[in-house]
């Protein structure tokens, strides 16, 4: 009997450029800090420019258990593909579609499949309930991260720096040059996540006091 | 005739002055006493500046809200035993003086205070 493939798209607007978006995505060691209630654990075993096979361990909404399994994370102009496979043995493929709209904002397409046994047909609703439950799950966290990063970055923002006329004191330039949002992947690091321990999150329950940047 | 050293003296104290009004103008109102003492922590943009304002061993504190590894909150966490936890990648900070405990030479920017009638304001340039 020939496979079938489960399939699930989402589509949303981000009010940032792509560029934004895909250093989110591609941004591996913010999986145990900005979504620390999901994921346990998060190792890079291996990176090079615009790929990186990741592990890593979460729990998914609705799942009662724990997964955990091996992403090959990789860019293709603008389009993000990751093979996860899992430890109960699916492979999962999931397309990350950006696009640019006027005005600085971005189109997200994500499209999330598994090419399976034709029994697990029958299983089709539950897959798109629970990944649709995955994607607003994680959007809802990722969505002010990536707003704050294209905020701090027109104030001027340089990793590993800050930004300037805070850290030095100095009144906020009148004109500031907002330069394009650039991303080139591998994302730099000086984290241990690079280690054979990779990087565990610190707490899984926290008083939240939150974002307060609109 | 022009004394020069007058000159430069006359200009020194215009520069003086100026600097002091621009630093007197930069007190900016940040939050009463009582809204700190009610959630403990909070942050707040101010022309710019994203504040982290908190209580710590009975002192009032501010320090920049930008975390200098990729500018995420260092507030958004309620501070766990006088350490602040980056939401983004979990860089930790000192809550006695901003200082990075993940990397040393990142500290955080700390900012002057005054407190006048249960008014915290907050000077942008100290």
């Amino acid at each position: 009997m020939k496979n079938v493939t489960l399939t699930l798209q989402c589509e949303r607007e981000m009010d940032c450029p792509k560029e934004v978006v895909m250093w989110n995505y591609y941004d591996h060691e913010h999986l145990v800090g900005t979504h620390y209630k999901y994921y346990n654990s998060a190792r890079v075993l291996a990176e090079r420019d615009d790929w990186a096979l990741v592990y890593r361990k979460m729990k998914m909404p609705i799942l009662p258990f724990n997964c955990s399994g091996v992403a090959l994370q990789f860019m293709e102009n603008n389009v993000m593909k990751t093979f996860h496979k899992d430890s109960v043995g699916f492979l999962l493929e999931m397309e990350v579609h950006f696009k640019d709209l006027p005005n600085d904002k971005s189109l997200i397409k994500v499209i999330y499949k598994i090419n399976t046994h034709p029994f697990f047909k029958i299983l089709e609703p539950i897959f798109q309930k629970l990944f649709q439950r995955w994607f607003h799950a994680t959007w809802v966290e990722d969505e002010p991260m990536r707003l704050r990063r294209w905020k701090v970055h027109k104030l001027g923002f340089k990793d590993f720096n800050g930004i300037d006329y805070i850290n030095k004191k100095n009144s906020k330039p009148e004109k500031m040059e907002v330069k394009k949002y650039e991303f080139k992947p591998p994302i730099k690091s000086y984290s241990t996540i690079n280690t054979k321990d990779g990087i565990e999150r610190l707490f899984k329950e926290s008083i939240e006091v939150g974002y307060n940047d609109k | 005739m022009y004394n020069l050293k007058s000159m430069n003296i006359e200009a020194t104290e215009k520069i003086i002055k100026k600097d002091k009004e621009e630093r007197d103008i930069t007190w900016e109102f940040l939050a009463t006493v009582d809204e700190l003492k009610k959630k403990g922590q909070l942050t707040k943009w101010i022309k710019d500046h994203d504040i982290l304002l908190y209580e710590y061993e009975g002192e009032i504190k501010a320090i920049s809200n930008v975390c200098r590894h990729f500018g995420g909150p260092v507030g958004f966490h309620k501070a766990k035993n006088g350490v602040f936890t980056c939401l983004w990648h979990n860089w930790q900070f000192s809550c006695k003086d901003g200082s990075c405990i993940t990397h040393p030479s990142l500290p955080l920017r700390q900012y002057d205070l005054k407190i006048i009638d249960g008014k915290i304001y907050i000077n942008l340039l100290g």
